[in-house]
């Protein structure tokens, strides 16, 4: 398991690329998707998700469309094009973080 | 078969989350689906749609839903989000701005005391009050605003104190008391009760009080190391009172020289003006030393009561000890004394003016700058300077009046 506090920043980013990569999904889908990739290690809760999705899409970056699965309603979530850039954007700079950290916390030669 | 068993129990689902606490529609749509989706693959697992509802909901528990909703609605409030960088842009400038002021103070540039006062305003005044606010909006279960109040009047009446106390404004101490009360009587009970209600779930706080308790210690520190307002004050006054007084005796020994000018006095002509000679040399290596103490924190040429760092602590180092000024200046003044005792030989006169100049044979702070003149405020050595100063004129005096009476 990761650190829930080691996650926190990273969300949107995730939730970002997981949607670039597989077009439309829906919450539960995204959850089980960050779960399966990532081996279980991250488990990407509904109190997480959620907040996170609806202030996407209040930005614009993400938008929703309604489909009825029997009696209720799923909502598929895309990118929109300024999300598409945007996440790129977001991708690249974790990348840079994250070589970054590597570079400050690799063990110093003996 | 599976999905039918799901739809029989749509409203049923609908109304739980709803009597949860879920009233945004659009969050109930996603909490939905998603629920049914995990009901569903218990079901998938083999169970049936009671026991795997019942295990979907112990393990949403009775107070996730209006947290999740809450902080989704925090999301997309952009009053909110607004308020929140604000605190964040207010947070960081005001305590540039007070941390700049503190650098000023160190340097003795101008404009420090205004840095520091805006700083600590801002910090009082916008950051800490919108810091409270957006922190208790952010509680789903609001905790008592009365912790946050007490806790904000505790920080805010310890800064304003520190503040009155670095600007040397009155009242400084009796803020920083009624902090620390408010902290003794308000905070840290309600804290530790606090702790003990949530079993230890307020770990946040924990650095909040640590920093609490740090600002109290460095007030206090400071309060030991530099010198009270009103210690400065007293000596300002007397510093001002010995300048007047010198300026009386300088008056009088005036009108003495004009009596020795006449013929009468002939004897005593050269004499009298040579010790009037040594007096003023004297004096002009004191008022050299009392102007580069004030151009060391100020404008050069500034007077006593305007300067602003009274209680300086390195002028006096760097305008009387480091250069020399206080040893050649105490050098000459020993030698005017031997010269006084070797003229004057009536004995009261004599008893007098070793009166006035018995700093130059006490261990005089110019020689061994060291818990003197090094570890003393600007005032302090400013007000010593004037003793000396009048103690020079007063003996100048006597001797000549002594020497007229001849």
């Amino acid at each position: 398991m990761i650190a829930n506090d080691l996650l926190k920043g990273t969300l949107r980013t995730i939730v970002l690329k997981l949607l670039a990569d597989n077009g439309r999904m829906y919450g539960y889908e995204i959850t089980k998707r960050v779960e399966e990739l990532s081996t279980g290690k991250i488990k990407l809760t509904f109190g997480a998700l959620y907040p996170v999705l609806h202030k996407l899409e209040a930005d614009g970056h993400i938008t929703t469309e309604a489909e009825y699965i029997g009696k209720r309603v799923r909502k598929y979530y895309t990118l929109t094009e300024t999300g598409r850039t945007w996440t790129e954007q977001k991708v690249d700079e974790f990348f840079d973080f994250v070589n970054t950290l590597t570079y400050v916390l690799k063990p110093t030669p003996a | 078969m599976i999905a039918a068993t799901i739809d029989d129990n749509y409203e049923r689902i609908k109304a739980d989350l709803v009597s949860r606490g879920l009233t945004y529609e659009r969050l109930i749509d996603d909490m939905l689906d998603h629920v049914c989706c995990m009901v569903e693959e218990y079901m998938d697992g083999g169970k049936d749609f009671e026991s795997s509802y019942h295990q979907v909901l112990d393990s949403i528990g009775e107070k996730r839903l209006p947290e999740i909703q809450h902080q989704t609605l925090l999301n997309l409030d952009k009053k909110f989000q607004r308020m929140k960088n604000f605190t964040y842009i207010f947070g960081l400038s005001s305590a540039i701005l007070t941390i700049l002021g503190s650098f000023f103070k160190r340097m003795h540039w101008p404009g420090a005391g205004i840095l520091i006062t805006v700083g600590m305003v801002l910090i009082v005044l916008v950051f800490l009050p919108l810091y409270f606010i957006s922190n208790h909006r952010e509680q789903v279960e609001k905790k008592n605003p009365v912790y946050a109040i007490v806790g904000y009047l505790t920080i805010a009446l310890l800064l304003a104190g520190a503040t009155f106390k670095i600007q040397h404004w009155p009242g400084a101490g009796w803020l920083i008391y009624s902090s620390i009360g408010f902290m003794l009587i308000g905070f840290i009970p309600l804290y530790v009760v606090n702790v003990f209600q949530r079993s230890g779930k307020e770990k946040a706080n924990l650095p909040y009080i640590v920093m609490l308790l740090v600002g109290i210690a460095c007030v206090m520190l400071m309060g030991n190391i530099n010198m009270s307002k009103d210690l400065l004050d007293i000596y300002v006054d007397e510093a001002l009172a010995n300048e007047g007084r010198i300026e009386v005796a300088q008056e009088r020994t005036a009108s003495l020289l004009e009596l020795a000018l006449d013929s009468s006095h002939m004897d005593h002509q050269a004499t009298i003006s040579n010790i009037h000679d040594q007096a003023r040399d004297l004096q002009v290596m004191i008022t050299g030393m009392q102007e580069g103490m004030i151009a060391y924190v100020d404008q050069p040429g500034a007077s006593i009561e305007e300067v602003h760092w009274k209680d300086n602590r390195s002028a006096g180092r760097d305008a009387i000890l480091d250069n020399g000024a206080g040893v050649a200046f105490i050098t000459e003044a020993k030698k005017y004394a031997a010269m006084l005792d070797e003229m004057v030989k009536d004995p009261m006169a004599n008893a007098q003016i070793e009166d006035h100049l018995e700093f130059t044979t006490l261990v005089w702070d110019f020689e061994h700058g060291r818990d003197g003149v090094r570890d003393s405020p600007l005032m302090k050595n400013y007000y010593k300077n004037t003793d000396a100063a009048k103690g020079i004129a007063l003996a100048e005096y006597v001797a000549i009046a002594y020497l007229l009476h001849q």
